[in-house]
């Protein structure tokens, strides 16, 4: 009897990175899970959120309530911040709101960021795969921090094969992303994310793992920008690396 | 968004000294706080926790508390008076002033007085204003407003200081900071010996007892409540404690999330004024409680941030403070805030207004290292979100809370109600809200925006946006795909379950720990505890018999040809102490003389944990004596010896003491560089007998 979950693959996902959306789901079905995505999703409404504009947040919010309503199941989410506006944005912005609090309160609940679901929920730290390199991680703030998920997916590159885990220089500090602030204040973003490629190079590991589109977006935009030869990777990549694949 | 807050930002980030302090005091920072944390006997989470709830109760009774507090503070004989806005506290302590002898006053840290601009006042009204806190002094000698809530001159290197010193102090030039800091030494005696008025602030409020709470590390915070002969202490309404059990919880965090420190040097424990017959305290003690916008926060969505104990963690972890810096933190009109990071971002708007100060709300990447440096669990993104909040919708936040959108002083609104929103950013996020609650038309601009990202930048997967983007200023975007993942999933290929994963349990991810259980302690581990403790906090040491005690003394007086000393009265010490010391040739007297180097004191008890003399005062136990000599000489039974803070503040009799004082070590401070000074206005040394 298999598990079936909702995949909410979040709107950067969608759009920038589909093959992360797929790792996903490759992830998810070896971990023995039924993956369904239900269709209609759009955004999280973080980005209203984070700038304050809640009036514009509500309804993506309520749109995205409404699509998971329908369906059953844990709702799994492949990053941090994302899970993290459902679990603790949405009961903030329905708070005074009767009619919305509880089902936003039901779709949190039910909701869980992809690597505490793998080790919490189906109690899973090896997953067969197999990466041979060196890997770094890097601690995304809301996952981290507002979710409290950080042994989890180390716990789960542990697992991987041949990978040889270094641990990231001062990897809990921010990136300098943070949704609308890394385009209202990019000097400050700029100097953060400075400090975080500079411990990337320290790390000496080619790649970054990270658990949040949103951080990946913004490490990856400035390693580019300066031609550097690191990149910052979606966990699922490296756990969908299997052995046993053709 | 203000230019002039971009235009200090950049400032900010273009200035190397800056950033080599700010990245300094971070780093130290943040190790010293984990260090310190490490001590605790208790889990810190829960402690954390335990702090979190008695200051939530305190605030959500606020006014209980305060009634009891006002109430228990007039019994002890102070004279209390209440502002409702800066210009009356100003006007309170102006007239109070004016009954002084003398036109200085020696200010220790006020972060009141910095809200309601008192220096200024005073300043106009032709008082001759002193802050004596060094950090403070620095600051104000080069006309600037303090960086940082704690270290006010973080901003400054010692090069800076020295200058500053030879330009208005008229020393020569140096760069060393022990000359420097005996510079201000020197001077600022002699403010402390010709102060009208002392004026302090108030950590914390005791309710149960009326206890107003000091906690300094040189020694000027005493200072100026015992030696001028009028004293005002300045505190926010919302800084109290219910028990002196409540006190001894927020006493184990406030220091060690400041300083690292398990205690500050002097926490000052004070009642009431001098009585009769006493030979030091001030005449008169008055506390002026200072509402200034508190209690419309209070009302408001940033409630939780009138539990900041204002520690000065938040700004310490906060990456953005770590690149900005204090002086950074601006009003939309220019006016920097007495309160700058994580928690000023949330006070400042709070306090004087979110149309003023609530665009600081938006430089935050919602990191959460303030929630979690900060001592009372604040939660810190939830405050800063709603301060976004209100300043995105400002006409429509005034109708519905309680939050502050005029000026306290009374003046009209200073700015226009207009959206802290940038103009295009807030048109996009509309257009953004509007397409993305709509599937169809989300899908819509996902292929406009894979379309037209490939006639933009055919061959790269990179896009390079325009500066004026905010992403393009230093950073490349990745080319929106043209098949998004939502068309992609029907096709995808079901992948068999990996039937070789193997579950391993998960690692427990919670992180509490039982708390340690105190165990009874014999009195020898006691004082092995305290010798240990004070010799780290550069204190000396020595166990002796009552009878050997004399000698000991005699022979440390003699070395360092003392001849005279003030002391306590002869019935707090062994019997036959002072007559001993007599007849061994050294002038011993009670009465205060500013040139005498050495002070002989007793003490109630010691704290094993700390390292800490508790030293009561009144009652012929001058305060002075600890406080103005070069060297303090304590005498401890260790049999007064206790384990615990906990165990001192619950000694039975603390309220009746005028004053308290728990003295941790000589007077340092690290206000230079975060350099560590010993010896600023207290002690140089610390010597203590135990026998």
């Amino acid at each position: 009897m298999s598990t079936t979950i909702q995949l909410f693959v979040t709107c950067i996902i969608d759009m920038l990175y589909p093959e992360v959306g797929e790792a996903v789901v490759k992830v998810l079905q070896r971990a023995g899970v039924t993956v369904e995505f239900p269709a209609g999703q759009t955004c999280c409404g973080q980005p209203a959120f984070n700038a304050g504009m809640r009036a514009q947040a509500r309804p993506i919010a309520m749109h995205t309530i409404r699509v998971f309503e329908k369906t059953q199941g844990h709702v799994i989410v492949p990053s941090g911040s994302c899970a993290a506006m459902i679990r603790h944005g949405y009961p903030e912005l329905f708070a005074e709101d009767e009619e919305w609090l509880p089902r936003a309160r039901l779709l949190a609940e039910r909701t869980f960021e992809l690597t505490e679901y793998l080790v919490d929920q189906l109690g899973v730290t090896d997953l067969g795969a197999r990466f041979p390199g060196k890997l770094t991680y890097h601690a995304s703030c809301h996952l981290l921090r507002d979710l409290g998920v950080n042994s989890q997916p180390r716990a789960l590159l542990s697992g991987v094969r041949e990978a040889e885990l270094v641990e990231l220089p001062y990897t809990t500090e921010c990136c300098g992303f943070g949704g609308v602030f890394s385009v209202e204040h990019p000097e400050i973003s700029t100097a953060m994310l400075e400090r975080k490629i500079a411990n990337i190079e320290a790390s000496e590991a080619p790649l970054v793992v990270s658990c949040d589109g949103g951080c990946i977006t913004n490490i990856n935009g400035g390693l580019r920008r300066q031609g550097k030869p690191q990149r910052a990777v979606h966990i699922a990549e490296i756990l969908a690396q299997a052995d046993n694949e053709r | 968004m203000p230019d002039t807050f971009h235009e200090q930002i950049r400032t900010a980030l273009d200035n190397p000294t800056l950033q080599m302090a700010l990245d300094g005091n971070a780093e130290r920072r943040l190790k010293a706080l984990n260090q310190a944390f490490a001590t605790l006997p208790e889990n810190r989470e829960a402690l954390r926790q335990r702090a979190h709830a008695v200051r939530a109760h305190t605030i959500a009774h606020l006014d209980h508390y305060l009634d009891q507090f006002i109430a228990n503070a007039q019994a002890n004989g102070l004279i209390v008076h209440q502002a409702v806005n800066a210009q009356e506290a100003v006007g309170i302590v102006l007239q109070i002033a004016r009954g002084a002898h003398s036109k200085v006053v020696a200010k220790s840290k006020s972060m009141v007085s910095e809200e309601i601009h008192l220096n200024h006042a005073l300043e106009a009204a032709g008082f001759n204003p002193v802050e004596t806190d060094l950090g403070e002094y620095i600051i104000q000698l080069r006309g600037e407003p303090p960086a940082h809530i704690i270290t006010p001159a973080v901003h400054l290197t010692r090069t800076q200081v020295g200058k500053t010193f030879a330009e208005k102090l008229d020393i020569p030039f140096t760069e060393d900071i022990p000359t420097l800091t005996a510079t201000a030494r020197k001077v600022l005696r002699r403010t402390f010996l010709e102060a009208g008025l002392g004026l302090s602030g108030v950590n914390f409020g005791v309710a149960e007892t009326g206890t107003l709470t000091l906690v300094t590390n040189e020694g000027n915070g005493r200072m100026c409540t015992t030696l001028p002969p009028l004293h005002v202490a300045l505190m926010g309404i919302e800084r109290l404690v219910p028990t002196l059990d409540d006190l001894a919880l927020m006493l184990y965090l406030l220091p060690r999330s400041a300083t690292g420190q398990k205690l500050s040097v002097y926490t000052s424990l004070i009642h009431s004024p001098r009585r009769p017959g006493e030979l030091d305290g001030p005449d008169e003690r008055h506390l002026v409680l200072v509402d200034n916008g508190r209690r419309a926060m209070r009302q408001s969505p940033l409630m939780e941030g009138l539990y900041c104990i204002r520690c000065g963690a938040c700004l310490n972890a906060c990456p953005v403070f770590r690149e900005i810096g204090g002086h950074a933190y601006q009003a939309v009109d220019g006016r920097i805030t007495p309160y700058p990071g994580p928690i000023g971002s949330v006070v400042s708007p709070g306090l004087f207004g979110v149309p003023e100060f609530g665009h600081l709300a938006r430089a935050s990447s919602l990191c959460g290292a303030c929630k979690e440096a900060c001592p009372v669990d604040i939660d810190l993104p939830k405050l800063l979100l709603r301060v976004r909040a209100a300043g995105a919708d400002l006409e429509g936040y005034k109708k519905t809370s309680g939050l502050s959108t005029q000026d306290k002083a009374g003046t009209q609104p200073s700015v226009k109600l207009r959206s802290h929103v940038p103009l295009g950013m807030r048109l996009s996020l509309r257009g953004f809200a509007w397409i993305a609650s709509s599937p169809a038309l989300f899908s819509m601009a996902q292929r406009l925006a894979g379309f037209f990202s490939r006639i933009i930048s055919p061959r790269s997967e990179w896009l390079r946006l325009p500066r004026f983007t905010g992403w393009g200023y230093s950073k490349d975007f990745p080319r929106p795909t043209t098949r998004p993942f939502h068309e992609r999933f029907a096709t995808l290929a079901a992948v068999p379950s990996a039937n070789e994963y193997r579950a391993i349990p998960a690692q427990p991810t919670g992180q509490f720990e039982p708390a340690a259980e105190t165990k009874p302690v014999s009195h020898e581990a006691l004082v092995d505890r305290f010798c240990e403790e004070l010799t780290v906090l550069g204190g000396a040491a020595r166990r002796c018999t009552v009878n050997e005690l004399a000698g000991g003394l005699l022979e440390d007086l003699n070395d360092l040809g003392i001849t005279a000393l003030q002391a306590w009265d002869e019935e707090h010490f062994p019997a036959g102490l002072i007559p001993a010391l007599r007849l061994g040739g050294i002038l011993v007297q009670a009465t205060p003389d500013p040139t005498l180097r050495a002070g002989l004191t007793g003490a109630l008890a010691g704290i094993a944990e700390t390292g800490t003399l508790v030293l009561p005062g009144g009652g012929g136990r001058p305060q002075t004596a600890s406080l103005l000599p070069e060297i303090h000489f304590a005498v401890l039974r260790q049999t007064d010896l206790v384990q615990t803070l906990v165990e001192a503040l619950r000694l039975p009799g603390l309220r009746d003491f005028p004053t308290i004082v728990l003295v941790s070590g000589p007077s340092r401070t690290a206000d230079i560089e975060m350099t560590l000074t010993i010896g600023v206005h207290g002690p140089r040394e610390l010597r203590v007998f135990i026998v």
